[in-house]
């Protein structure tokens, strides 16, 4: 194309698109903003707003933990505390301390998911600021309480194919590594010979 | 100051285009030697967001690392959640239902919609336009209310988990998501009328930074980095993983739209086209899901065989790959994760010899350069 | 303005035997003092909050709503904001440039307004060469601009200033040209006389008048945002790359008077504008008010409503432009002067006056006006329909209200 026609389509395109993009920035103008104005001016009360089983602070409800301590084991950054120990007169397992570590902890739900009874959960509140540092760790025990014992009979109410039954709920209660052992006995027997089978295959 | 950064000639100038920069996306620092407006060399200097995200693997379990994976890219997390269950799985042999599979496709899908909004958002934004970055990120809240209904959160996603996904979709996510889709082609053509047909962002980006097939090839590029320059190579077509073969897509590459094959117009369009693509992948997903379980067979606490295994695939940004060393124990002994940034910064001070000032940022928006990709 | 002097004198008591040059001088210092730290301030604080709320409107947001009635005192608390702010120095700037170069900016912008007729009887100074002088004065800004980027002992700032000092010093062609294909047509520079030469109704304005006026008008809106710093010529402050350019180290006060300047610029713009193309003044009405019998006739206010209307309305498309286009390099900036704008300017202003001549002899040739108009007419009605179909095919944001 000669040097002249090029001159005169670059000033075309250049009016025809500006153009255009004026117009679409133009009918922006009268559409209707999506800003929601927080924390004031909000259609609905905050904690409307937020989805149903949106990840927000943690909560336990004591009552219904068996102190199996899986939320412990299963936390990435280790932002809860749990402490189970023989106290009282007659001496009786009970959970003394149960912490959660707000600022430590990432929302990412592992601990929920793997609470047999639905204890530990997620509530729909992010609102945790704090001029305090130290208020951040939020103490769900003042004093001992014995854990929940579930009846035997009845299902766990979390329904996850590795759930723990009542029986290693209390097995494990006081060690960590004694878990390790009862872990293995959900799995299905033929998924051991599967996984020898493509051992150390790099690619 | 260190001899990489010495300025060559007496007329240049050492400018230090810091780590904090509104146009380098996130912190990294580029020193350049500049003989006016003029880049002679450009020296990218990386590691201000250094996480020690693969030493930390070695201390978690399997299933314990998945919300990690998270912020390997946290503008696209799911496709890192994709990355790491695709590595364990094969590696240790887990079956995934097909629900599962279909729903970690519609996750991954979306989040690679809502990676490259931000992606030709914050590009638009450092070339001079900011109201196409805020119309893009107004497209990503909806995507975003979307996969705060399916998985509980707005950025880290953590949906997934070894052998399936965490939750299953309700009805009102399967609604709202059609609406999505409805409304999104026509509001990404407004857009395309906005930014990308104008001529001043076309002259911005024609021509600049051409990177040809062969550089592609020998840098390492990949994913729409690679695509730009022609060549059609995407995971998900050649190396397919979870339904990807059954799927209908186009794979995009560049073709030279306005300019030179490979200059940054190809490589964006290309990114503006994946989103059309992946609209269409989201429908046909949304179709053709079975019912079924959300998630197979796990042991409580997984033991991967002993080995080592390379698994790739294709994240918003290009490949990401993670390598796992393991010694049949709860942890895994070595992981290492190879990201696409990573790659296209490498080709950054070939690129950049000759530019000016104004086009090195055209030169790091184009490649989508992610800072916390690069430094893990 | 020398008739209010000479009523003042007549009427009150204070200024009688007071020699006439005195009270003249009096009347200009005050009308001048009120109108710039008046007028030109308020406008410049009003017109970020103006510019906040457009550009918010345009991007699905809602800008700035709490400080005063839907956000209109906004601007007076970025002010005490400012002022509390600490005045730095960096170190190993050159103190005395550093300080003096936000002056020099705000000094060149503000004397430009003692040419800007807002209304018949209303302008500080009727200057018979009154374009010339604002275009000459607006180049103060350059200089400052250069000097606060040398000054800042900053490479991004100096890369800033430099940019900004060939950018302006550049368009000053294109501008000049355009302005003379005006002068040509009305055979004068004063301003006064320029906008007489126009009637009040639009084909009467030179903008309609011929065709090369008509483009000579894109040309001087386009060289004007130029001289403004404005997008798409914004590269001198561009905030994505060189994190604010010429102002990066200034803070406080001093960065408030570049701010200011660059937004009371913007009516310079706006004003030149309707001044020269679109009739400033004139209004086919013909209202009055009567200062509590202060002055001996009632004052003619619908000039200046009018004035003032042209020209923020122009200030609106202005701020339009900023947040729908992209920014130009710096040296696509120049092609775009010296090899689209310059030549184009040239064959306008020849153009105009071989049409000049030819009107003398065909007088058909002045009815080119109304086709003209009308073609303005459908450009502005062409946006309008093209803004309505998007909303109708697009329509509003998609709203997941997680309750549906």
């Amino acid at each position: 194309m000669s040097a002249v026609a090029t001159y005169f389509r670059n000033i075309r395109e250049a009016a025809l698109t500006v153009f255009d993009g004026m117009s679409v920035s133009l009918s922006y103008l009268f559409r209707k903003p999506i800003t929601v104005q927080y924390p004031d001016r909000t259609p609905e009360p905050i904690l409307d707003m937020v989805p149903e089983g949106y990840r927000g602070i943690l909560d336990v409800k004591t009552e219904t933990c068996t102190a199996c301590m899986a939320c412990m084991r299963n936390c990435p950054v280790q932002c809860i505390n749990i402490v189970v120990e023989k106290v009282g007169d007659p001496p009786k397992r009970m959970m003394t301390h149960f912490a959660i570590n707000v600022a430590k902890c990432m929302f990412c739900g592992l601990c929920s998911e793997s609470c047999p009874t639905g204890a530990i959960h997620h509530t729909k509140e992010f609102e945790g600021a704090s001029n305090e540092f130290n208020d951040l760790v939020r103490f769900f025990v003042d004093e001992p309480v014995l854990p929940y014992k579930p009846p035997k009979k009845e299902k766990p109410k979390a329904d996850k194919p590795k759930a723990d039954t009542p029986k290693a709920d209390t097995s494990a209660a006081a060690k960590q590594t004694a878990d390790e052992t009862a872990a293995d006995k959900p799995v299905e027997p033929a998924a051991a010979p599967k996984k020898t089978e493509t051992d150390g295959e790099p690619t | 100051m260190p001899e990489e950064f010495a300025i060559s000639g007496p007329d240049n100038m050492l400018l230090n285009m810091g780590p904090q920069h509104p146009s380098t996306h996130g912190v990294i620092r580029f020193v350049l030697d500049t003989d006016g407006e003029v880049v002679t060399k450009a020296t990218p200097v990386v590691g201000y967001l250094h996480r020690g995200i693969e030493k930390i693997a070695t201390e978690m379990t399997y299933a314990q690392f998945m919300p990690i994976t998270d912020r390997l890219d946290y503008v696209a997390s799911m496709c890192g959640n994709l990355a790491w269950c695709e590595a364990v799985e094969r590696m240790a042999g887990i079956e995934i239902p097909r629900r599962a599979q279909f729903l970690r496709v519609i996750a991954t899908e979306l989040n690679r919609i809502s990676s490259h909004l931000v992606a030709v958002g914050s590009f638009c934004n450092d070339v001079g336009g900011v109201t196409p970055l805020v119309v893009a990120l107004r497209e990503r809240e909806a995507i975003n209310d979307l996969l705060e209904m399916l998985s509980g959160a707005r950025l880290t996603y953590n949906y997934m988990r070894l052998g399936g996904v965490s939750r299953d979709m309700t009805d009102q996510f399967k609604r709202q998501t059609l609406e999505f889709l409805d409304h999104f082609p026509p509001a990404l053509d407004e857009f395309n009328r906005l930014i990308t047909g104008n001529k001043i962002f076309v002259e911005r980006l024609a021509n600049i930074a051409v990177v040809t097939p062969e550089d592609a090839k020998a840098y390492g590029l990949n994913g729409p980095n690679l695509r730009g320059s022609g060549i059609e190579f995407d995971l998900r077509r050649n190396e397919p993983y979870a339904v990807y073969p059954e799927l209908d897509f186009k794979v995009c590459t560049g073709e030279g739209f306005r300019g030179q094959l490979g200059d940054a117009y190809d490589r964006y369009m290309v990114r503006i086209n994946e989103m059309y693509e992946s609209i269409k992948i989201v429908r046909q997903c949304l179709e053709m899901v079975p019912d079924g379980e959300i998630k197979g067979k796990v042991p409580r606490v997984l033991k991967v065989p002993a080995g080592e295994r390379y698994t790739r695939t294709e994240s918003a940004r290009g490949e990401m790959g993670i390598y796992i060393v393991s010694n049949g124990g709860k942890t895994p002994y070595r992981v290492r994760v190879r990201t696409s940034s990573y790659s296209a910064l490498s080709i950054f001070e070939k690129l950049s010899r000759g530019l000016m000032i104004a086009d090195l940022v055209v030169v790091i928006g184009s490649f989508d350069i992610v800072a916390p990709e690069i430094d893990r | 303005m020398r008739f209010f002097a000479d009523s003042l004198i007549e009427t009150w008591p204070l200024f009688e035997g007071w020699p006439p040059w005195l009270v003249y001088g009096l009347v200009m210092f005050a009308f001048g003092a009120l109108l710039l730290f008046g007028f030109v301030s308020l406008f410049a604080g009003i017109v970020t909050v103006v510019e906040r709320r457009i550009a918010a409107r345009m991007q699905f947001r809602v800008g700035p709503n709490r400080v005063g009635i839907q956000g209109c005192l906004q601007w007076l608390a970025d002010g005490i904001k400012n002022f509390t702010k600490e005045d730095l120095t960096p170190a190993g700037a050159s103190k005395l440039l550093y300080l003096f170069s936000p002056y020099l900016v705000f000094t060149g912008l503000f004397l430009a307004f003692v040419a800007l007729p807002f209304g018949q009887a209303l302008v500080i100074s009727d200057l018979n060469v009154g374009i010339f002088y604002i275009l000459a004065v607006t180049s103060f800004v350059t200089v400052g601009l250069v000097l606060a980027g040398w000054a800042s002992n900053n490479k991004w700032s100096l890369l800033g200033g430099i940019r900004s000092a060939a950018q302006i010093v550049s368009y000053e062609i294109p501008i000049g040209l355009s302005v003379l294909t005006v002068v040509l047509m009305a055979g004068t520079l004063s301003t006064q006389g320029i906008i007489e030469r126009q009637g009040w109704a639009p084909w009467d304005w030179f903008v309609f008048a011929n065709p090369f006026a008509f483009i000579a008008f894109f040309i001087f809106f386009t060289s004007t945002l130029a001289e403004g710093n404005r997008v798409p010529f914004d590269l001198p402050e561009a905030e994505s790359e060189l994190v604010a350019g010429y102002n990066v180290e200034y803070s406080g006060m001093r960065f408030v008077f570049f701010f200011f300047a660059e937004y009371a610029n913007l009516f310079v713009m706006g004003a030149m504008t309707s001044l020269l193309f679109f009739g400033g003044w004139n209004s086919p009405f013909n209202w009055t008010i009567d200062l509590f019998g202060l002055f001996p006739a009632p004052l003619e206010i619908s000039g200046t409503l009018v004035f003032m209307a042209k020209a923020l309305g122009f200030v609106v498309v202005i701020i339009w432009l900023r947040w729908t286009l992209p920014r130009l390099r710096v040296d696509q900036l120049m092609v775009v002067c010296w090899q689209y704008l310059t030549p184009i300017a040239f064959v306008c202003m020849l153009g105009t006056a071989f049409w000049m001549i030819g009107t003398h002899r065909w007088d058909a040739l002045d009815y080119v006006k109304y086709p003209i108009f009308l073609l303005g007419v459908f450009l502005v009605l062409a946006m309008a329909a093209r803004a309505v179909r998007n909303i109708r095919r697009v329509g509003d944001p998609v709203d997941l209200n997680p309750f549906q």
